[in-house]
């Protein structure tokens, strides 16, 4: 049973900066089922980013659409769209992803803490999610308190927190030893076979993209077809 | 989100921001102590003027010459008005002047003194003379004011207390009756009964000594040496033979006051020779006393309190300030929290949630700091307009729940208002935009 859990439609993004348009996004349109494992590839400065951020509800586009699980997105109102956020995605950032005064561990619960998740449950979830990212020796730790790449896994415990249908990371294994991106790759494969997660990733480096079933090329703003 | 949880999020941010926070709220204590200093002693201050002044029988007008309306519980009631609009009173002159005597120029006269007993609703009129004098017991001397007083009439008008003695009685030419501050404090030895100090060239034996703090029918008792009339012609040397320093004036009806009022003006328009316009004198009554003294205390207390009010503004743009460029360190943070799903009104509550803790943390201590302040002034006890050291006895500023509260409830206030524009920011920020920023 495969069905679409993302769809852009012929989606533009043109940043204004001081009267200078810079289009980041030339009209893209895509899908991506349930369940999927998608890298989106593509030279530095494409717009990789910026599509992820529009699959992520993180930004709005200048013209066409953005629907998840159906929904166009530009029809939800603020505070709706946060709570879709917090409920059906979990992202993770290139850097800093983390609160900077809160530990590991009240990090990984602070997704739980926006929804309301019950205390005992979001608790006993943070120890089980440090643990699956094998940190629960660093529970204590702030961000600062931590290598980048044990940041990177709090941070992936952290999208995982309330259960997402979609992962979303943008380099995620940009700074890893390669080591670590094996593992944290691997784990990121596991979730989608297992938990059925729709995973999309960005990365320059085609052994990671190896991972994935579908390889989205951005060249330019545009999806470059046959890449 | 739940309100505890993000309450729990600004007690962190705040917490790990420890010095900057803690100079923030130190704006804030410093404006509220300020304003709750300058309230309770603007409170205290008036509360015990008014106690002074409800001692006055409410039955006795006031004349006195000069349209002053200045007033000092030190000196004697009698001499409180100036001739003329400046000059302080004498209560205020130094207590160890080198002159041997001084007076107030008086111009009321036994013409206007008959005058007034003739007016309707007068009961009865009784002259007094005032001024200043030398006083000396063992080797000490001491400038003390002296009045000059008609027993008979003085003794019915007044609802002084004695403390311990009698009053004077009508031809006594060598014993007086002191004022209890004259008596304990004015020197190195406390003066009491049967004790005998020089005045001016004369010897005198104390006969009675009244009870504390204004509590004479004239007001302000306390620090004032009363003899009869006679004997201080002859120490306060300045005034006429014929002449007297005010006039006491007993109504008959308590109820017709102000009618009885405009009598004694009208017989002394006519006495005097003036009009309404030129009058030379002033007629006055303890309850327009009271409310000239309630009057120029809310003054004094609005002036104290506007500039307490301005030292807590600018606490409030300290707030703003901070509010402000927490906002700006923490863009990112706002974006990350925003990714994993906090709404612009959660983001916005979070941050007025620490400028409102702000503000209350700063009214708490203010609170503290302002008691401390009061305590120290009330037991240095302080010198306000000629009102003498009240500290150790009477209470000079008071701190009410009221007071308290509000000042909870403003500096919170403030802390959230000072909040409100920096949160907003905070709120509306892109998410994108913020994750991108450094
Ligand atoms: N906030 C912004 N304001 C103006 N221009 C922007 C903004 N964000 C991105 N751009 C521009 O849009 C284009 C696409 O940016 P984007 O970040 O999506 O690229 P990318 O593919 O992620 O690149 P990289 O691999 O270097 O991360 C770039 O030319 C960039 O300069
Ligand atoms: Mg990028």
């Amino acid at each position: 049973m495969t069905s679409t859990i993302i769809e852009l439609q012929d989606v533009k993004k043109i940043y204004k900066m001081n009267g200078v348009e810079t289009p980041a996004l030339r009209g893209v349109s895509l899908k991506i089922n349930k369940g999927e494992f998608v890298a989106i590839m593509g030279p530095s400065g494409s717009g990789k980013s910026t599509l992820l951020h529009m699959v992520g509800a993180l930004d709005t586009p200048t013209s066409g659409k953005v629907f998840l699980d159906g929904v166009d997105i530009s029809t939800l109102k603020e505070s709706d769209l946060a709570r879709l956020r917090g409920n059906k995605i979990g992202i993770v950032f290139q850097f800093f992803n983390l609160h900077p005064t809160l530990t590991a561990l009240e990090n990984i619960e602070l997704p739980m803490i926006i929804v309301e998740k019950d205390k005992k449950e979001r608790q006993q979830r943070a120890l089980e999610l440090i643990k699956a990212v094998g940190l629960e020796h660093r529970a204590h730790h702030l961000p600062s308190q931590m290598s980048g790449g044990e940041q990177q896994r709090i941070a992936i415990a952290r999208a995982l927190a309330n259960d997402p249908e979609i992962i979303l990371a943008d380099e995620l294994t940009g700074n890893l030893d390669t080591k670590t991106k094996a593992e944290i790759m691997s784990f990121l494969l596991q979730l989608q076979k297992e938990k059925k997660m729709t995973v999309t990733i960005i990365t320059h480096e085609p052994e990671i993209a190896q991972y994935a079933e579908t390889i989205i090329h951005i060249v330019d703003g545009k999806i470059k077809v046959g890449g | 989100m739940k309100f505890a949880d993000i309450l729990k999020l600004s007690l962190n941010g705040l917490t790990h921001r420890g010095l900057r926070s803690w100079l923030t709220i130190l704006g804030i204590i410093v404006g509220v102590a300020a304003v709750i200093a300058m309230l309770s002693i603007g409170a205290g201050m008036s509360q015990s003027m008014k106690s002074q002044m409800s001692n006055f029988g409410a039955d006795v007008l006031t004349v006195s010459v000069g349209r002053t309306r200045a007033f000092g519980p030190e000196s004697g009631f009698t001499n409180r008005f100036q001739p003329g609009e400046s000059g302080s009173p004498p209560g205020m002159q130094g207590q160890t002047s080198q002159t041997t005597t001084t007076a107030t120029t008086a111009t009321l006269t036994d013409t206007d003194l008959l005058a007034i007993s003739k007016a309707e609703g007068v009961e009865t009129v009784s002259g007094i003379i005032s001024g200043r004098a030398t006083v000396q017991y063992l080797a000490q001397t001491v400038t003390v004011t002296v009045e000059g007083i008609e027993p008979s009439a003085w003794n019915s008008m007044t609802t002084s207390k004695l403390a311990s003695g009698r009053l004077l009685e009508s031809g006594e030419s060598t014993n007086v009756v002191i004022g209890n501050g004259v008596a304990n404090g004015m020197f190195d030895y406390n003066l009491t009964i049967d004790t005998q100090i020089r005045i001016g060239s004369k010897t005198f034996t104390i006969v009675g000594i009244l009870a504390e703090s204004g509590t004479g029918s004239f007001g302000g008792d306390d620090r004032t040496i009363f003899m009869t009339i006679q004997v201080a012609r002859e120490i306060v040397t300045d005034i006429g033979n014929n002449d007297y320093s005010s006039i006491q004036v007993k109504v008959t009806d308590t109820n017709a006051v102000d009618q009885i009022i405009e009598n004694v003006k009208q017989v002394l328009y006519t006495s005097r020779m003036v009009t309404s316009d030129t009058a030379d004198f002033t007629v006055t009554s303890p309850t327009s006393m009271l409310a000239t003294i309630q009057s120029t205390m809310q003054t004094l207390t609005f002036f104290l309190t506007g500039i307490a009010a301005i030292s807590l503004l600018v606490g409030a743009i300290g707030i703003a300030n901070t509010m402000f460029m927490s906002v700006m360190e923490r863009t990112r943070l706002i974006g990350i929290l925003k990714s994993i799903g906090t709404r612009n009104s959660e983001i916005m509550k979070m941050f007025l949630a620490e400028s409102g803790i702000i503000g209350l943390m700063g009214g708490l201590l203010g609170i503290f700091l302002g008691f401390i302040v009061v305590g120290v002034i009330s037991s240095i006890g302080f010198n306000i307009m000629g009102m003498g050291r009240m500290g150790t006895n009477t209470s000079v500023a008071i701190v009410t729940p009221e007071l308290i509260l509000f000042a909870l409830a403003f500096s919170t206030i403030i802390g959230i208002v000072s909040g409100l524009i920096p949160a907003r920011k905070a709120a509306n920020l892109q998410v994108v935009e913020a994750m991108r920023s450094e």
